[in-house]
């Protein structure tokens, strides 16, 4: 019965990484780095969501879709900002810089909310008991809602114009341009799309628990974790890696002290750069980037 | 204010943390190697001398450390630089295999899952609470001066054997070898040298250095707590090793100093409320991450202080 609890309980976690995990690895495969302040994005979503929500009583729904949206157009200024300018030093300099970022944006953020636990205005439902396994009805929301972005992501990069821009930037940047694919405005909607995204990320980690201005560090962690076993480019392969580290993670709750968790994301890590670096997912190994 | 006390904290954190720069300095700037996990040598260094030199843990205390040596000072130093070479040679050989960004990954990985072990093992040093109060050495032998002195100019000392040791190397056709690694590898190996073996030994070699300086810094706080070896330690280190230009160790001490100097004038200004301090703390990181980007960006000590490129690019 405890591991049907916590399968249940990875099957939650798995929708949120999914939700946190495609964001960062569409920039890395469209503009070719590792975002760290990819994290602190879902940060600031969710303290916006909390601000509009619990601060100034907003309902939770309007609230939080204006925060996702907040974070997609802060996403995109990021890029246009600091990333662009330094694209030619090369992806080890944008990584370093993105890091830059992650500082920054965690260094406004504690500022500007300050220390202590913070939860938004939303009703505390009660656990279903499914057959003696205990079920949130926001897990279940949180499922679909990686459903939902998971097929909408795809329908986006297969069936819309500009996504199949963003796909054909992916694959050979300087080919997509010279074929006329507006490269700036695909780039564009790459860090709309990944703020979004990062925003959704966000706003789910207020719905599951509680926040504090650190948490955006712990779960870069995961989220390179997750990306790392997808393969660092691949989409489809963050869908798997998701579920994957997040079953590991909560099962592992059955030999491990809770503490342990982090700890077998990264171990996953190890493994995986070291036997198949090119992830569950990923075809060719890029092991010169 | 006190302007003494502040210089003399200034000296030994610049020292300490400065062996740590040249450390990173000559993996990243002189060899081309990412490494994002460099905490992990100076935190495997400070809890390797804690363990050696503690007084075994006693029945009555709450303290659940299992091992406590009480070893002397020197041996501890002596046995956080073996901690250093053995961590080395575990995260090293992933250097083999790896390059850039999954190099950087790897060894962040390591470091977080060292730090965790810290965190949760009660046994290994008690956990989250850690050791605090930390005796430190030497104190009777050195009664004649005041203490803080006494480390800031062992610091410094330790600072200018690693700055002299890592120059000799740079100078030497070893360096020369080693740069030609960052620069073009493919050229390295063509001219019958084995780029495997440099990436693991410059790792092996320098790592007891970033060790040793966690002795120090366990000297300098008494403290050996998870909380003051987190990736934080790694970030610091990156943001000095870009401020002063990588590739070159004196870039990488002036780098170091101005980030503690920016510190330690921040920690001096005094705060009426906890509010406020907390503002400060948090735009201080803020304010870091800033100066990281900009210097990126534009690189303005990069002239001064980074050598000219020996090797032509041909091409």
């Amino acid at each position: 019965m405890r591991v049907t609890q916590l399968i249940v309980l990875g099957l939650g976690t798995g929708a949120f990484l999914l939700i946190a995990t495609l964001g960062f690895s569409l920039v890395r495969r469209v503009e070719g780095f590792l975002n760290i302040a990819h994290a602190e994005l879902m940060s600031v979503a969710a303290f916006v969501t909390w601000y509009l929500n619990a601060d100034l009583g907003w309902h939770f729904v309007l609230a939080a879709a204006i925060a996702v949206v907040v974070t997609a157009f802060i996403a995109l200024a990021i890029a246009r900002l600091i990333y662009d300018p330094i694209k030619h030093l090369g992806p080890p300099i944008l990584l370093i810089s993105s890091v830059g970022v992650a500082f920054l944006l965690h260094g406004i953020t504690s500022a500007v909310i300050g220390v202590g636990i913070r939860s938004f205005q939303i009703p505390r439902l009660d656990a279903w008991n499914v057959g003696g396994v205990l079920v949130t009805p926001y897990r279940i929301a949180l499922l679909v809602l990686a459903g939902l972005v998971a097929v909408g992501l795809a329908l986006f990069l297969n069936k819309t114009r500009t996504g199949k821009s963003i796909r054909a930037m992916a694959i050979n940047k300087e080919l997509a341009g010279s074929r006329g694919i507006n490269v700036n405005a695909a780039s564009r909607a790459t860090w709309l799309l990944a703020g979004l995204l990062a925003g959704l990320g966000g706003v789910a980690l207020g719905v599951l628990g509680t926040l504090t201005t650190d948490i955006a560090f712990q779960q870069i962690l995961v989220i390179l974790a997750v990306a790392i076993v997808a393969g660092l480019g691949s989409l489809y392969g963050v869908i798997a890696a998701a579920f994957i580290v997040a079953f590991a993670m909560d099962l592992s709750l059955l030999i491990l002290p809770g503490g342990y968790r982090p700890v077998i994301a990264f171990a996953i890590v190890i493994v995986v750069l070291l036997v198949r670096p090119q992830g569950v997912a990923g075809s060719r190994p890029e092991l010169t980037a | 204010m006190n302007w003494g006390q502040l210089a003399i904290t200034v000296v030994t954190l610049v020292s300490i943390l400065g062996v740590v720069t040249l450390v990173l300095n000559m993996q990243y700037g002189h060899a081309g190697l990412i490494n994002f996990g460099v905490v992990a040598y100076f935190a495997a260094g400070a809890y390797t001398y804690v363990l050696l030199t503690q007084a075994p843990p006693s029945e009555a205390s709450l303290d659940q450390y299992a091992i406590g040596l009480d070893l002397p000072a020197w041996a501890g130093l002596a046995g956080a630089a073996v901690a250093g070479l053995v961590f080395a040679a575990i995260t090293g050989w992933p250097t083999l295999r790896l390059r850039g960004e999954y190099l950087a990954l790897t060894t962040f990985a390591f470091a977080e899952v060292f730090h965790s072990f810290i965190v949760n093992e009660q046994r290994f040093a008690n956990g989250t609470r850690g050791l605090v109060g930390v005796p430190r050495p030497y104190r009777e032998e050195l009664s004649f001066i005041d203490y803080d002195i006494a480390l800031a100019v062992a610091a410094l000392v330790f600072l200018i054997i690693a700055y002299v040791i890592f120059e000799r190397i740079v100078r030497s056709p070893y360096g020369r070898a080693l740069e030609a690694l960052r620069d073009d590898e493919l050229a390295l190996v063509t001219s019958g040298k084995r780029s495997r073996r440099f990436r693991l030994e410059i790792f092996l070699f320098t790592a007891p250095f970033a060790a040793m300086a966690g002795a120090f810094y366990i000297w300098y706080t008494t403290l050996a707590i998870p909380d003051l070896f987190t990736a934080e330690v790694t970030f610091i280190v990156w943001i000095a090793l870009v401020l002063g230009g990588e590739g070159s160790n004196r870039g990488a001490l002036i780098g170091i100093t101005l980030v503690i100097l920016f510190e330690e004038l921040i920690r001096a200004i005094p705060f009426d409320t906890i509010r406020a301090a907390q503002i400060a703390a948090s735009l201080e990181v803020a304010a870091l991450g800033l100066l990281l980007i900009i210097f990126l960006r534009w690189q303005p000590f990069a002239s001064l202080t980074r050598a000219p490129k020996r090797v032509a690019r041909s091409g």
